[in-house]
């Protein structure tokens, strides 16, 4: 799991809020779009939790 | 040479003499003065005298040895070779100067302040967004560094699934400048460059931080193709490069905060998000089901309006009918009369009869007709 799947979740989880907001919701449609927000909400949790950064130190070196 | 004789020499071979003994006593040397009739030949030629109370040196250096500013009046150090040109002169050839003492420092600094504004180099619209969460950066600090440490501790503890490629260089002295230029310049030419280069050192004195007011790395963090994020020294502390920046830190664990979120308050606001949907969808399916109850309740009165109607209309028909049935007559007094196979318009004296009351059937025979008078 990386940061830019973690990312591109989070990306999806505002965009489907963004959709409960409008005003005329299908409550069908509603309701299937819920179960995709809870479910992208539980693995970003799960994924904030659970990565780590990697840290490389180059074996470039820059004296002269 | 025979002992006790002046030498003789010609005048180049007793110039060239004269500068072999300097070469040989001194080398190279550091003289510390005062900076006077500074002036740039031909955007090339730099010349200037070095002096003290009692004693002024003549110095020349080249226009791209010169890495800080340097006005009359200065304190600076000259790392210079004494020479004695074809002419004569005594002079330093200059190889670097720097400037000495707070007061020249902080003058130095703002001569290329200025010029560098000048060019443009710190404006405003220059400056570039970070990416919201760049997953890959590059970092330029020294490993050793107390402020490379908590960098990357608090990058950590704030956000993960980050690839961090560390450029390891001197952040003071000497050879920082170039080792600084060479690590930006390193990541830009990169076959898969950061999004972002992050360049932080700790808190230290004005010299310590003298690096990041040196105008080559002040040119590298303007020109860089990656937005740069630069964090160095403490809050009050403020070099060229933070003004070169896209964007600026107070210190190298302000970088950390603003380079990533912190995990704790995007889950916080996770939570937030999902609540506020669940309200949003019961509000809506409560107002479907006022809906449907309104609607179910509108169709309902509707049924009895017309129930009603029909109720009505029912009776109304109802008392007609009683009205007209003919056991109502019969109730009134009247009977039914019945003849058996002939109209009873046509009977006869001793025909047989039937004669319904409300309360008898009669059985009786005609005893005689006559026609009735109509009035």
């Amino acid at each position: 799991m990386s940061n830019q799947k973690l990312t591109d979740k989070l990306d999806e989880i505002d965009k489907l809020v963004a959709w409960f907001g409008g005003n005329d919701m299908d409550i069908d449609e509603a309701l299937a779009k819920f179960d995709q927000l809870t479910a992208l909400a539980d693995e970003a949790k799960k994924d904030l939790g659970e990565l780590e950064n990697k840290i490389s130190v180059l074996k470039q070196k820059f004296s002269e | 040479m025979e002992n006790g004789q002046t030498p003789r020499f010609s005048v180049s071979d007793f110039l060239a003499v004269v500068n072999q003994s300097l070469e040989v006593a001194f080398g190279i040397v550091e003289i510390e003065g005062e900076v006077s009739s500074f002036k740039v030949n031909h955007q090339k030629y730099v010349f200037f005298d070095l002096k003290d109370d009692s004693g002024s040196v003549a110095c020349f250096m080249s226009v791209w040895q010169l890495r800080t500013q340097i006005e009359d009046g200065m304190r600076v150090v000259v790392r210079a070779a004494p020479k004695v040109t074809p002419w004569g002169k005594f002079s330093l050839t200059v190889q670097e100067i720097k400037p000495v003492g707070e007061g020249s420092i902080k003058r130095a600094q703002e001569l290329l302040r200025q010029k560098l504004d000048k060019e443009g180099l710190f404006s405003v619209e220059r400056k570039r967004l970070l990416p919201r969460i760049p997953g890959h950066i590059g970092v330029v600090s020294s490993v050793e560094a107390a402020g490379y440490k908590d960098f990357i501790k608090l990058l950590g503890e704030r956000w993960g699934g980050l690839t961090v490629d560390v450029a390891n260089v001197q952040v003071q002295g000497d050879s920082s400048p170039a080792q600084i230029v060479r690590a930006i310049e390193y990541f830009n030419s990169a076959k898969q460059p950061p999004e972002v280069i992050v360049i932080i050192r700790g808190g230290g004195a004005a010299d310590d931080l003298a690096a990041f007011n040196d105008e080559a790395v002040v040119r590298a963090i303007a020109t860089s193709r990656i937005p740069t994020l630069v964090g160095v020294g403490h809050e009050t502390d403020e070099t060229l490069s933070d003004l070169a920046a896209d964007v600026r830190a107070s210190t190298p664990s302000h970088a950390a905060q603003i380079i990533a979120p912190d995990r704790r308050e995007v889950l916080s606001a996770l939570d937030t998000k999902v609540d506020r949907v669940i309200g949003e969808v019961s509000a809506r399916r409560a107002s479907l089901e006022n809906d449907v109850v309104a609607s179910v309740e509108l169709a309902l009165s509707r049924i009895d309006s017309k129930l009603g109607l029909l109720k009505n209309r029912y009776f109304s028909a109802e008392a007609v009918m009683r009205q007209l049935d003919p056991r109502a007559v019969l109730r009134r007094g009247y009977a039914i009369v019945r003849t058996d196979n002939k109209p009873m318009s046509i009977v006869v004296e001793g025909d047989l009869i039937a004669i319904e009351t409300d309360k008898y059937n009669i059985e009786a025979e005609v005893k005689d007709v006559q026609p009735k008078i109509n009035r």
